[in-house]
């Protein structure tokens, strides 16, 4: 059955945001877009987006807005204060619409903005996503959703186009907890992927041969396949930027500090991580953990 | 020029109290203001302090005022915030911040005084509540030389050990210096005495003769005592220290800096906020490492 074609707008066309709107268009809807730079707009305008002249404007033309932006204090922009003035979405969005953002943001900053948006009778989404650049071409991303459950249900055959595992975690701030969950267990196993690299080669011990031998065995993972693999042939270049993953890393060791949970490794792993960015490796791929150790 | 006897004081907590009895006690006019009205109800009437409405009617009475509370969004607000000390202190002001918080915030708080012609000091300080009481403090200030030297005799009644370190904000730099040392000191010897008691080693004379060595330290001889006494009376609260190494560790994270001890001991005071020993010593670190280990508090007491 094909789906009713909805008016949906969306905001941050960066890597993974243009071919998300690909697959909304190719999904038959009518979908608007905005920028701070029009120019980045190009791509989504010439695959058949309207560009609109504020977060407000666009918000006026849609029923669902979807945003992917890199801050949180940037998604606070452009929901709650615009860029300039009084142009903000939640000047637009109509009662009854939704807002759902993909953006990787702390989970108080996502509950503060559904907050302010349910006063005015808009819901909310947080709807972080897995998967890179890479899932958001192929359609395969993970999203792990917080809000509530019926508008999870409203939603989800538009996530449908854009990823393959699609999880409703619970209420609102439940899928940015998740996300830091996700990001946690990976970027600990990046590292412990290139400590043994480490270990292989300060033993002088082929590390290509050590994956393939450990690939199979209960060490195996989809980390150690990509990451181990990156690290073997000393292929740095991004990937994921490792600046962002440093990103991740102040909101998910605020919340641990704000819950009172201890996360040993994690802090052990985000120190790692300040030091692969004093080496100015930040828009390098996070294997140069590998780097870090070489020092 | 000498500074008037008026002198303010904000923030009148397990530290900022004994600090303004010291104050009143050589005969300055001491103008308060709390947030919390039961914390000024003490003073009502009391010979030595006057109690005002506001921040800004201290800032409007003084000379000088003092602020020492807990975080960076209470200095942001009882400095610049409605009623704030900055809408009441006429030009020729100076602030004095013992609070400890970000050393961006002393900058951003600095910034926007001067603005007025008030001056700033950002002057944080180690010593726990006996060294409030005892006006045994250490005081680290930043700020410039001559405002310094104004409040200098001042802080000569609150403190002993009194430095000028350097600019607006390296008063700050010298606390997060001092909680990371302290921070990381405090679970070092915790895990010290768990490990000597798990090994059946008196850990009283462990402290003893280790005291005489290399690892010999105040924390060890302060905190060290605490623990065997089992006394986790604040003191320093676990979840202030937890506070100052937050502040540690976002500045780290913004300038790129490793810091994996602090990081790590970081966690740990999450640990004891998280099992609902944030409110006591950071003494009772020890108790942290004693359910880790297994070992059953109600048979150490």
């Amino acid at each position: 059955m094909k789906a009713e074609s909805m008016k949906i707008g969306f905001i941050g066309l960066g890597v993974m945001g243009n071919p998300m709107v690909q697959h909304l268009i190719k999904g038959g809807h009518e979908v608007s877009v905005w920028a701070r730079r029009e120019a980045s707009a190009a791509d989504a305008v010439a695959n058949g987006a309207t560009f609109r002249a504020s977060p407000a404007e666009l918000a006026r033309h849609s029923d669902i807005v979807f945003t992917i932006i890199t801050t949180g204090d940037d998604v606070e922009q452009v929901v709650l204060n615009g860029t300039s003035g009084e142009n903000g979405l939640i000047h637009g969005l109509a009662r009854g619409t939704v807002h759902v953002d993909m953006s990787t943001i702390a989970p108080t900053m996502a509950r503060k903005i559904a907050g302010h948006l349910a006063i005015r009778g808009i819901d909310f989404l947080d709807a972080p996503v897995s998967g890179g650049g890479m899932g958001a071409q192929n359609g395969t991303l993970a999203i792990m959703a917080g809000g509530k459950p019926e508008v999870f249900a409203r939603i989800k055959p538009l996530f449908e186009l854009m990823g393959k595992t699609i999880v409703h975690v619970g209420p609102t701030g439940a899928g940015q907890i998740t996300k830091a969950c996700n990001q946690m267990v990976m970027v600990a196993a990046i590292q412990a992927v290139a400590e043994a690299a480490h270990l292989a080669a300060a033993n002088k011990v082929d590390f290509a041969r050590v994956m393939s031998a450990m690939q199979a065995g209960s060490a195996g993972s989809r980390v150690l396949d990509f990451f181990g693999d990156k690290m073997a042939r000393r292929d740095f270049a991004a990937g994921i930027e490792a600046r962002l993953h440093h990103k991740d890393y102040a909101l998910i060791m605020d919340e641990a500090a704000r819950a009172g949970a201890p996360l040993p490794i994690s802090a052990q792993v985000w120190q790692q991580l300040n030091a692969l960015m004093a080496s100015g490796w930040g828009k390098e791929d996070t294997s140069n953990l590998l780097r870090v150790l070489e020092k | 020029m000498n500074i008037g006897s008026n002198i303010g004081f904000i923030g009148l907590g397990l530290m900022g109290a004994p600090m303004a009895r010291n104050l009143a006690k050589v005969g300055h006019n001491l103008h308060i203001w709390a947030r919390r009205p039961q914390a000024l109800a003490q003073y009502t009437g009391l010979a030595g302090y006057t109690v005002h409405a506001s921040a800004a009617e201290v800032a409007a009475a003084s000379d000088i005022v003092f602020t020492m509370v807990a975080d960076s969004p209470d200095v942001h607000q009882v400095i610049l915030g409605e009623g704030g000390v900055a809408q009441g202190g006429r030009s020729g002001l100076i602030v004095v911040d013992m609070s400890t918080v970000a050393p961006a915030t002393a900058r951003e708080v600095a910034t926007a005084l001067f603005e007025r012609g008030i001056d700033f000091l950002d002057a944080p300080v180690s010593g726990g509540e006996s060294g409030a009481i005892n006006a045994q403090l250490t005081i680290m200030v930043g700020g410039e030389e001559a405002v310094f030297a104004r409040v200098k005799p001042l802080f000569d009644l609150l403190g002993k050990s009194v430095t000028l370190i350097g600019g607006v904000g390296a008063g700050q730099v010298a606390k997060a210096c001092n909680q990371i040392i302290t921070g990381v000191g405090v679970p070092a010897v915790a895990e010290a005495i768990n490990f000597a008691h798990k090994a059946g080693v008196d850990a009283q004379r462990m402290r003893e003769v280790l005291l005489g060595g290399f690892a010999a330290s105040r924390i060890l001889e302060m905190h060290g005592k605490r623990m065997l006494d089992r006394n986790f009376t604040p003191g320093f609260k676990a979840w202030m220290h937890q506070k100052d190494l937050r502040i540690v560790l976002d500045a780290a994270h913004a300038q790129h800096l490793q810091l994996p001890t602090a990081a790590a001991a970081l966690q740990l005071y999450n640990g004891m906020v998280g099992s609902g020993m944030g409110e006591i010593d950071t003494t009772g670190m020890l108790k942290l490492f004693e359910r880790m280990s297994g070992i059953d508090e109600e048979a150490v007491q």
